[in-house]
C-alpha cells in the first residue's frame, strides 16, 4: 500500500502536471492568436494603422531582445550592458546582405541570428573570464569597441551609414511583413527562453547564478555553460536587429549601439521579473506603454530617459524581483504567468 | 544578574529558515564557556546575533541588563562585546602592528593605545617579532594570534571566538587554547564555539550543547566531557583508549 | 613630434584620468559599487562650472571650491537615500550597478532637458595658450588641470594614510567584516567614501570643462573609459587606477601621434581585453570572491 501511495505523490509532482496548466494553455493560445491576428484585427479598428503596427513591431522587438538578454542576465545572473552589439551585428549583416548581394533580410534572418551568435560566442570567451562587476565593465567595453570599429569601417559606410533599398510592398500594409517577421523572432526568443528554463542547461545556469563556486564543485562546466548562454542570448537579438534595420532603410552604428538600447533591454527584463520566462514579456509591454504615454505627454524629449531611469530605480528599490518575481514571492502569481 | 542574557532568541539569514529556534542561555562574568553541537545547530549564528551582525527575529539579547537587539557591531564593541569570527578577519595588506592598532580603533587616547599594544606584545611575543610584516603573509597560527591580540586591545568584557582552532595543526591549536585560557586570568569572559568539542571544553569552565537552534544541555565543562551519553550523542566520538 | 613631448603630454593627461578614476575605484573598494553614474556627475560639475563662468565670470579652477563640497554633499545624500536599502540584498553588486545606471539616465535626461544637447566648453584665457619648457610645448589648460589633479591625488593619499577616517576607509576596503568587528561604523565610512568619490568627480568636472568640449550624452564615453581604467588597474586599487591611467594615457598618446585620434580609444579597449585575457583581476587587483 505504501508503494502505491508513493507513486501517487510522485505523479502529483511530476513535470508538466503543474496546477493551473489548463489556464496556461488557454493563455498561450489566446496570446498566440492575438499576436498572429493582430494586423487583421487592428485594420478596421484603428485609423492610424501604420502607427499601431509600428507599436506592435516595437513591442515584439523588445520582447525578442529582453527575453534573449534574460538567458544570460536572468538565468545565469551575468548582467551584460553590451548586448546592443548583437543588435548591431544583426542589423548590419542583414543590411549588407541586402545592399551588396540583394538577399532579402527576411530570408537572411537566421543567418543574421547566427552571425550575432558567433560573435556572442567569441565575445563570451573573453568577457566571461571576469565575474561580477568586472564582467559588466567588460561588456560595456565590448559595446564601445564594437561602436568604434563600425564607426570607422568604410566597408559598411562608417558613421555616416549604409543605405538600404526600400521594401517593395503596398504602402498601406508596408508594416505587416515586418510585423510577422518580428513576431517570428519574438516567439522564437520566448520559446528558446522557455526551453532553456526547463532544461538541465537552465538548471545549471541557475546554479551558477546562485553560487558559482558551488556549481563548479558540483561538476558543472561553468565556463562552457556561461559562454553558451552568452551565445544563445545573442541570436534573437540579432534577428530583431536585422528586421528593425530593414524597416529603417538607413543604418547607422549609433542607432544600434546607443546605450539606451542596452538600458531598455535590461530594464524590461528586470521590471518584468529577471530569470522568469513571462517576466521580460510583461516588462516589454509595460515599459513601451509607459514610454508611449510619456512621449504623448511630454513630447519626444529628454524627460523620457529621466522617466526610464526613475522607473529602473523604483523597480530596484521596491520590486527587485520584478512583477513576476514579486507576485510569486507573495504567493499570488496567476497560473497563466507562471511558465518557469 | 548575568552579564549577557540571551532569551528565547529566534534568528535566521535573509529570507531563510530559522536557525536559532528559541535559544535561552546566560553568560556570567568571569566564567569561560564553550558552545558545542552538531553542524547547523546554530553555534556561529548565535555569536553573530549577539555581536550585532544578525538581528533577532524574536526574543531578546541583553548585555549588562540593557536590551541590545539590532545594535550594530560597532555599538556592541563599544559596549564591551568583542567578536572574533571564523573567517579571516584580518586586514591582509596592513602590518601586524597596523592590525593591532585597528583593534584599538575606538580608543582615542594615543598613549593608552600604545600601552595596550605593549601589553599585547607581552602576551603574544611572536607578534612583536613580526610586527612589521603584512598580516596576509603570516602562518595560520600567527594570524590567529593577531586576531586574539587585536581583541585584547579594547580590553573587552566578553570575547566571543568562533572556531579558534580551525585549520590549525594540533600543536598550534594547543598554543591558541593556552592563550585563551590566559584571557580568563585577565578577567575577560570567554565564549568559544568549537567544532573540536573535546579541546574546546577542556579549555573552559562551562559548556553549552546546542542542537537544532536551541539548548540541549548545559553544565560544567568537565562534567559534559565525562558524561558518556552526551559524548556519544553530541560530541560524536567514543572515548579513545588514551582518554579512558 | 618628439617622443618626450608625447610622453609628457600623456602623463599630464593621465594625471587627470587618474584623479577621475580614483574616485570611481575608491567607491568600488569601500562599497563594492560600480558607479556607472560617475561620469554623469562629472558632467554635472562641468555644467555647474560652465554656468558659473558664463554668468559670474568665475574661473573654472576657482569653481573647484564650489563644486567639490557641493558634490560631496550630494554624494553623501544620495548614498544614504539609495544604498542602505540594498545592503541586505543577495544580489547587491548587480543591484547597485543597475541603480547607478538608472541614476546616470536620470542625470543625463535632466542635463539634456536643461542645457540641450549642444556642445559647451568653458574658455578662460589660458584655454588657448601654451607654455614652453625646453623643447616641449604644453597647453596651459592641460598643465593647470594636471597639476591640480596630482595635488588632489596627493591629498587623497594623505587622507587615506594618515587620518583616522582614512584608515577606517582603507580597513573597510580591505575587509569590510573585519572593519565592523573592530568598531568601524561601515555605513558612515561608506557614505563618506561616496562623498569623497563624488567630490573628486566634482573636481574632475570643473577641470574637464575647460579641457574638452562636452554635452550631456558624453558621459557614456567617459564612464566606459574610466571603467576600463579601473578594471585594468584592478578594481578597488587606487594605486592600480593611477598606474593604469598613466600607462594608458601615454600609450594612447603614442597611438594618436602614429595613427590618428580615432585609434586612441580603440587602444584603451583593446588593451583592456588583452589584460582580461591574461590577468582578469587587473594589474594590482586581488582575486576576490565577491
Amino acid at each position: 500500500m505504501a508503494v502505491v501511495e508513493q507513486r501517487e505523490d510522485v505523479a502529483a509532482g511530476a513535470p508538466g502536471r503543474k496546477p493551473g496548466s489548463r489556464s496556461r494553455r488557454v493563455a498561450l493560445i489566446v496570446a498566440l492568436a492575438v499576436v498572429l491576428l493582430f494586423p487583421w484585427i487592428a485594420y478596421p479598428i484603428f485609423d492610424a494603422y501604420a502607427y499601431v503596427m509600428q507599436l506592435g513591431i516595437l513591442i515584439l522587438m523588445w520582447i525578442s531582445m529582453s527575453s534573449s538578454w534574460n538567458i544570460l542576465g536572468g538565468f545565469a545572473g551575468y548582467i551584460s550592458l553590451g548586448h546592443g552589439l548583437f543588435y548591431a551585428i544583426g542589423g548590419y549583416s542583414a543590411g549588407l546582405a541586402l545592399a551588396r548581394w540583394e538577399i532579402s533580410p527576411f530570408l537572411f534572418l537566421p543567418f543574421a541570428g547566427l552571425a550575432a551568435m558567433a560573435v556572442g560566442f567569441l565575445a563570451g570567451l573573453i568577457t566571461l573570464r571576469t565575474r561580477g562587476p568586472a564582467f559588466i565593465v567588460a561588456t560595456i567595453a565590448m559595446l564601445f569597441l564594437g561602436l568604434l570599429f563600425m564607426d570607422n569601417w568604410e566597408f559598411i559606410g562608417g558613421s555616416s551609414g549604409l543605405d538600404l533599398p526600400l521594401f517593395q510592398f503596398p504602402i498601406e500594409f508596408l508594416k505587416v511583413p515586418f510585423y510577422y517577421a518580428m513576431a517570428a523572432s519574438a516567439i522564437g526568443a520566448v520559446y528558446l527562453s522557455y526551453r532553456v528554463a526547463h532544461s538541465k542547461f537552465g538548471l545549471g545556469l541557475r546554479a551558477i547564478s546562485q553560487d558559482e563556486t558551488k556549481a563548479e564543485v558540483a561538476g558543472i562546466n561553468t565556463r562552457w555553460y556561461k559562454v553558451w548562454a552568452f551565445a544563445l542570448s545573442a541570436f534573437f537579438i540579432g534577428t530583431a536587429g536585422a528586421i528593425y534595420g530593414y524597416s529603417l532603410t538607413h543604418l547607422r552604428p549609433l542607432t544600434f549601439f546607443a546605450i539606451a538600447v542596452a538600458a531598455r533591454m535590461v530594464l524590461m527584463a528586470i521590471i518584468g521579473g529577471r530569470g522568469t520566462v513571462a517576466g521580460p514579456i510583461l516588462g516589454s509591454i509595460l515599459i513601451l506603454g509607459v514610454n508611449e504615454f510619456a512621449v504623448r505627454q511630454f513630447g519626444e524629449n529628454a524627460l523620457n530617459i529621466v522617466v526610464t531611469g526613475l522607473i529602473l530605480l523604483a523597480a530596484l528599490l521596491f520590486f527587485p524581483e520584478g512583477i513576476v518575481g514579486s507576485l510569486r514571492k507573495a504567493g499570488k502569481l496567476p497560473a497563466f504567468l507562471d511558465w518557469d | 544578574m548575568a552579564l549577557l542574557e540571551v532569551e528565547s532568541v529566534v534568528a535566521g539569514y535573509g529570507a531563510g529558515p530559522d536557525i536559532l529556534t528559541g535559544l535561552t542561555l546566560n553568560i556570567d562574568e568571569g566564567t569561560s564557556y564553550c558552545i558545542v553541537g552538531p553542524n547547523g545547530a546554530g553555534k556561529s549564528t548565535l555569536l553573530r546575533t549577539v555581536a550585532g551582525f544578525l538581528k533577532p527575529r524574536a526574543g531578546e539579547v541583553r548585555f549588562d541588563g540593557v536590551t541590545m537587539n539590532g545594535s550594530r557591531p560597532d555599538q556592541m564593541l563599544a559596549a564591551g562585546v568583542c567578536y572574533v569570527p571564523q573567517d579571516a578577519s584580518l586586514f591582509p595588506m596592513m602590518t601586524v602592528r597596523e592590525n593591532l592598532a585597528m583593534g584599538g580603533y575606538l580608543i582615542d587616547d594615543r598613549a593608552l593605545l600604545r600601552e595596550r599594544m605593549d601589553m599585547v606584545y607581552e602576551t603574544f611575543p611572536i607578534l612583536a617579532e613580526r610586527s612589521g610584516q603584512n598580516a596576509g603573509t603570516l602562518s595560520g597560527g600567527e594570524q590567529q594570534m593577531v586576531t586574539l591580540g587585536r581583541a585584547l586591545m579594547i580590553e573587552p568584557k566578553v570575547v566571543m571566538i568562533d572556531e579558534p582552532s580551525l585549520g590549525l595543526a594540533p600543536m598550534i591549536a594547543d598554543q591558541i587554547f593556552e592563550k585563551i585560557r590566559g584571557f580568563s586570568d585577565l578577567g575577560i569572559t570567554v565564549v568559544l564555539v568549537e567544532q573540536n568539542a573535546v579541546k574546546g571544553l577542556e579549555a573552559v569552565d562551562w559548556g553549552f550543547v546546542l542542537d537544532l537552534g536551541s539548548m540541549e544541555f548545559e553544565g560544567p565543562a568537565d562534567g559534559i566531557l565525562a558524561d558518556p551519553r552526551i559524548r556519544e550523542l553530541y560530541l560524536g566520538k567514543a572515548l579513545t583508549r588514551r582518554e579512558r | 613630434m618628439n617622443w618626450v613631448q608625447i610622453v609628457v603630454l600623456g602623463l599630464l593627461l593621465g594625471g587627470v584620468y587618474a584623479m577621475m578614476a580614483s574616485g570611481l575605484t575608491l567607491l568600488f573598494g569601500v562599497m563594492r559599487v560600480v558607479n556607472l553614474a560617475h561620469a554623469a556627475f562629472i558632467l554635472v560639475a562641468a555644467f555647474i562650472t560652465y554656468v558659473l563662468f558664463e554668468n559670474l565670470a568665475l574661473d573654472p579652477m576657482v569653481s573647484l571650491v564650489i563644486t567639490m563640497p557641493l558634490m560631496f554633499g550630494l554624494g553623501v545624500m544620495l548614498y544614504l537615500l539609495l544604498f542602505p536599502r540594498l545592503e541586505e540584498s543577495p544580489r547587491y553588486v548587480e543591484m547597485t550597478v543597475l541603480l547607478t545606471f538608472g541614476l546616470a539616465l536620470i542625470v543625463e535626461g535632466l542635463l539634456t532637458f536643461i542645457f540641450t544637447g549642444i556642445f559647451r566648453s568653458v574658455r578662460p584665457e589660458y584655454a588657448s595658450t601654451s607654455i614652453r619648457i625646453g623643447d616641449i610645448f604644453i597647453p596651459t589648460s592641460q598643465l593647470y588641470a594636471s597639476l591640480i589633479s596630482f595635488a588632489l591625488l596627493i591629498c587623497l593619499w594623505l587622507l587615506l594614510r594618515f587620518t583616522k577616517t582614512g584608515t577606517a576607509i582603507r580597513a573597510t576596503m580591505q575587509n569590510r567584516a573585519a572593519a565592523q568587528i573592530v568598531g568601524v561604523n561601515v555605513r558612515r565610512v561608506s557614505a563618506l567614501a561616496f562623498g569623497i568619490g563624488m567630490a573628486l568627480a566634482g573636481a574632475a568636472g570643473s577641470l574637464l570643462s575647460f579641457m574638452f568640449p562636452f554635452f550631456p550624452g558624453r558621459h557614456w564615453q567617459w564612464i566606459a573609459l574610466l571603467l576600463a581604467l579601473i578594471v585594468l588597474g584592478g578594481m578597488g586599487s587606487i594605486k592600480g587606477a593611477v598606474v593604469g591611467a598613466l600607462l594608458l594615457a601615454v600609450a594612447s598618446a603614442f597611438v594618436t601621434s602614429l595613427a590618428g585620434p580615432t585609434w586612441s580609444p580603440i587602444t584603451f579597449y583593446l588593451t583592456l581585453f588583452l589584460i582580461l585575457m591574461i590577468r582578469p583581476e587587473g594589474l594590482f587587483g586581488t582575486k576576490v570572491r565577491l
